[in-house]
């Protein structure tokens, strides 16, 4: 079972099951250090944890990953048992956390398939040291451990012996056993054997006596065979029958007796018999019920993210395809009725299994949020701060390609709140504040977004600061007075941009925030921010729900062909000539219901020919977007339909930024069509 | 063929015994992954032998073994032990499981074990 090529799905089930308990046993950790202590069943729980992972590391020949395993086993194994008072719960979950790190470092080695050489000898005797000081610090060990020695002794006499035999047997025995090498536990061998041999007869004197609890048992029967001597009526061949049964028998001597004294001599070694241990049976009805309750839940698989990707693939290709069909030119100006019928059959079942396909891929945010925990706890533990991490809509539910993008800048954002934004506690009671801070991690729904909000009530940004360094970088491209607050906010979100002087060990490593807009533009997010001078800073991520089909309205404006997502469009209507208004600068507004919006030439914007000039021939599309809209002009509007978001191509990117473009997709007729992103055209 | 049933928390052990028993011609008729699912496969498929691991959420293995003992008094259990549990590997021993595989598991040991409980 060593090799590790020919092990290919176990490896995968090994990666994937360790990893996720690894997850949970972070979990666990974390939770039990908030509540200040480890309740039973959380020990419990780590102790299987490790327990199972331990097993499965052995198997596939990673040691050090098992013996490391081994070893917080051991010690959760202790604290389950012995429930010592004095406990050092910080330092023991940073025992356990650092040993969450080693396993997690060597799967990852494991993963991108290097050697898992690691070694986590170091940890492990700490792991040791501190097991032994709980030993001795807990004071009511020892009579602890008597009492253990006494429970376990009441088990260990236990037969189930039918006491209807009568004492007279004929035959008297010698049997000693060797075992083969290698066959481990052979003292619960020998003890097997006993046991079996008690169905027979209950005559029955071996050595060694103390087969459990005696470390030493294993070597002697390793050494010298496990010897027994017993009475039975069974004849000679009847037992040596019984001996051969013997899983992992090497060796047998089986000598009967023709006087009983080897066995009085024997029996002067006194052995305690027989005590009757009561089988305790659970209620068998009670049981069933929780069966019953347990099966419900049975339903979940696992499937791998590529399969996903590739099913989600080809919906946006059948998504292309159906548009392809119903919207053929080739079926202009026939009459079809029941064409249009099927046809949008056709169209409600590919909707609804595109919804489908979207929801199986949604992940809940909860494991990306609480990884902060450790982020948290680890960096108030070096930085001396005390901050409490507060995680509100942890359900909500993303795209897991999204999940993927936004975890790292998540990350970075929780990090700069605790090194930059939350003072030292003396700084704030100094302030008034309360002693320690909070960050609050939020995640809600609107609309097709999500929005994720990192907000802490720390010192807050200022604006001084950040002026000085823009201009020292030579970052600013607008008179400084002319600036709001967003706009300054905004600067610390450019590459190279970073107020800190020294670098910490956290959040100043070269990398500015930039990789918070990075990552969240690439997946067709906005980056929203808000400070107020030691109050705190509020950072909020907006990010698409989905990304891949959108709900779209194609218009048109000269030949070429534009979606606009719907559900920023307002409303849509034939402009009058009379609301049209020009402003002194020339700019073109409209008035609508008394209300005066910016009127955007989209045929201006992206240099179009051959269009529409005249605004009362055109038609007006209002968008809208975080409160503020715009009026978007172009020739006509050609209709709803589902399209498949395809990103730009990387040259045209490369080329330039094209803005308020968000990607492009293909319409039935298989021309090209260029997805508008309204929060751009309305920021431009 | 002979029918067994694997009872183990962990998909991974699940999967290693597996593999290992259908090479070695043993009918794998199902998996559990915890005491309480182990007894409802035990009723549904009435296995020749049962491969038991101790350490289990919700109902261990120990506490199963009870059970489908008192379902099935000629019920074949081996226990799936990890080094150190010989407390209660021997417990199960008393109520009753034919014999006890030590994990890391190797092949030729839990094909022997299993072969040498069914011939009883």
């Amino acid at each position: 079972m060593s090799s590790k090529n020919s092990n290919e799905p176990m490896l995968d089930i090994f990666i994937f099951e360790t990893t996720q308990l690894i997850e949970q046993l972070e979990q666990s950790i974390l939770t039990s250090e908030k509540s200040s202590c480890y309740t039973p069943a959380a020990i419990n729980e780590i102790f299987r944890i490790m327990h199972t992972i331990k097993g499965s590391a052995a198997m596939m020949v990673f040691n050090n990953i098992s013996t490391l395993a081994h070893s917080i086993e051991d010690l959760f194994f202790f604290l389950r048992e012995k429930k010592p008072r004095h406990i050092d719960c910080s330092a023991l979950s940073d025992l356990v956390l650092e040993g969450i790190d080693f396993i997690k470092v060597e799967m990852e080695k494991i993963k991108s398939g290097d050697n898992a050489d690691g070694s986590a000898s170091a940890l492990i005797n700490s792991i040791k040291d501190f097991l032994l000081t709980l030993k001795q610090g807990d004071t009511s060990t020892a009579s602890l451990e008597n009492t253990q020695k006494v429970d376990s002794k009441k088990y260990q006499y236990y037969i189930s012996q039918d006491r209807s035999k009568t004492y007279a047997h004929r035959n008297a025995f010698k049997a000693v056993i060797h075992f083969e090498e290698g066959c481990e536990m052979e003292n619960i061998r020998a003890y097997t054997v006993i046991h079996n041999l008690k169905e027979i007869t209950d005559q029955v004197l071996y050595i060694p006596e103390d087969i459990i609890d005696d470390d030493d048992s294993i070597e002697v029967i390793r050494r010298e065979g496990f010897q027994i001597y017993f009475k039975t009526d069974y004849s000679y061949e009847n037992m040596h029958e019984f001996f051969m049964k013997i899983i992992f028998l090497k060796d047998l001597e089986l000598i009967q007796s023709e006087n009983d004294d080897e066995f009085r001599e024997f029996s002067k070694i006194k052995q305690d018999v027989v005590d009757e241990y009561p089988i305790k049976a659970p209620k068998l009805q009670e049981q069933d019920k929780e069966i019953q309750s347990a099966s419900a839940q049975q339903s979940i698989i696992n499937v791998s993210v590529d399969k996903l990707d590739k099913l989600m693939d080809l919906v946006g290709e059948m998504v292309i395809a159906e548009a392809m069909v119903i919207q053929n030119p080739d079926l202009k100006g026939l009459e079809l009725d029941s064409f249009h019928k099927a046809a949008r059959q056709l169209s409600k079942i590919t909707s609804e299994m595109q919804d489908m396909v979207m929801s199986i891929r949604m992940v809940s945010l909860s494991t990306t949020f609480h990884k902060m925990h450790r982020i948290v706890r680890d960096m108030c533990k070096k930085l001396n701060k005390e901050v409490r991490l507060e995680i509100i809509g942890e359900e909500t539910e993303v795209d897991k390609t999204i999940m993927e993008h936004i975890s790292d800048p998540l990350m970075h954002l929780v990090r700069n709140a605790l090194d930059h934004g939350i003072e030292l506690p003396e700084e704030r009671l100094a302030k008034g504040k309360p002693q320690g801070g909070t960050i609050t991690l939020e995640a809600k729904n609107a609309g097709s977004d999500v929005l994720i909000i990192v907000k802490d009530d720390g010192r807050g940004l200022n604006k001084e600061i950040i002026l000085n360094k823009a201009r020292e970088n030579n970052l600013i491209h607008k008179d400084e007075a002319d600036m709001t607050n967003k706009e300054i906010f905004n600067l610390i979100f450019l590459p190279g941009f970073s107020t800190k002087d020294r670098v910490s060990e956290f959040s100043g490593r070269g990398v500015g925030m930039d990789v918070v807009t990075k990552g969240v533009e690439a997946i067709g997010g906005s980056v929203l921010i808000d400070s107020n001078p030691n109050e705190g800073t509020t950072i909020m991520l907006k990010i698409p729900l989905t990304l891949t089909i959108i709900d779209g309205m194609n218009i048109r404006v000269g030949k070429s062909r534009y979606t606009i997502p719907t559900i920023s469009i307002k409303e849509s209507f034939k402009p009058k000539e009379r609301d049209i208004i020009i402003d002194p600068d020339g700019n073109e507004m409209i008035m609508v219901r008394g209300q005066c919006y910016a009127i955007l030439r989209l045929h201006k914007l992206y240099r179009i020919r051959n269009s529409i000039r005249n605004i009362p021939e055109g038609i007006i599309i209002m968008v809208e977007q975080d409160g503020e809209a715009i009026c978007i002009f172009a020739d006509e509007l050609l209709g709803q339909q589902q399209v498949v978001v395809k990103a730009l191509p990387e040259y045209i990117r490369r080329l330039k930024k094209i803005r308020g473009l968000a990607g492009c997709t293909l319409l039935g007729d298989g021309s090209i069509s260029l997805i508008l992103d309204s929060g751009g055209l309305i920021n431009f | 063929m002979k029918k067994v049933l694997i009872v183990d928390d962990a998909a991974f052990m699940r999967l290693a015994i597996k593999t290992i028993l259908e090479k070695n011609g043993f009918e794998v008729v199902g998996e559990a992954k915890n005491g309480i699912e182990c007894i409802k496969k035990y009723k549904e498929t009435k296995p020749d032998i049962v491969t038991m691991d101790i350490t289990m959420p919700e109902m261990s293995g120990t506490d199963a073994l009870k059970i489908i003992k008192e379902l099935d008094p000629s019920a074949k259990v081996v226990m799936v032990s990890a080094m150190g549990q010989d407390v209660m590997v021997k417990e199960a021993i008393m109520q009753g499981a034919k014999s006890f595989i030590v994990k890391p598991i190797k092949e030729d040991h839990i094909v022997q074990t299993l072969n040498k409980v069914l011939e009883t």
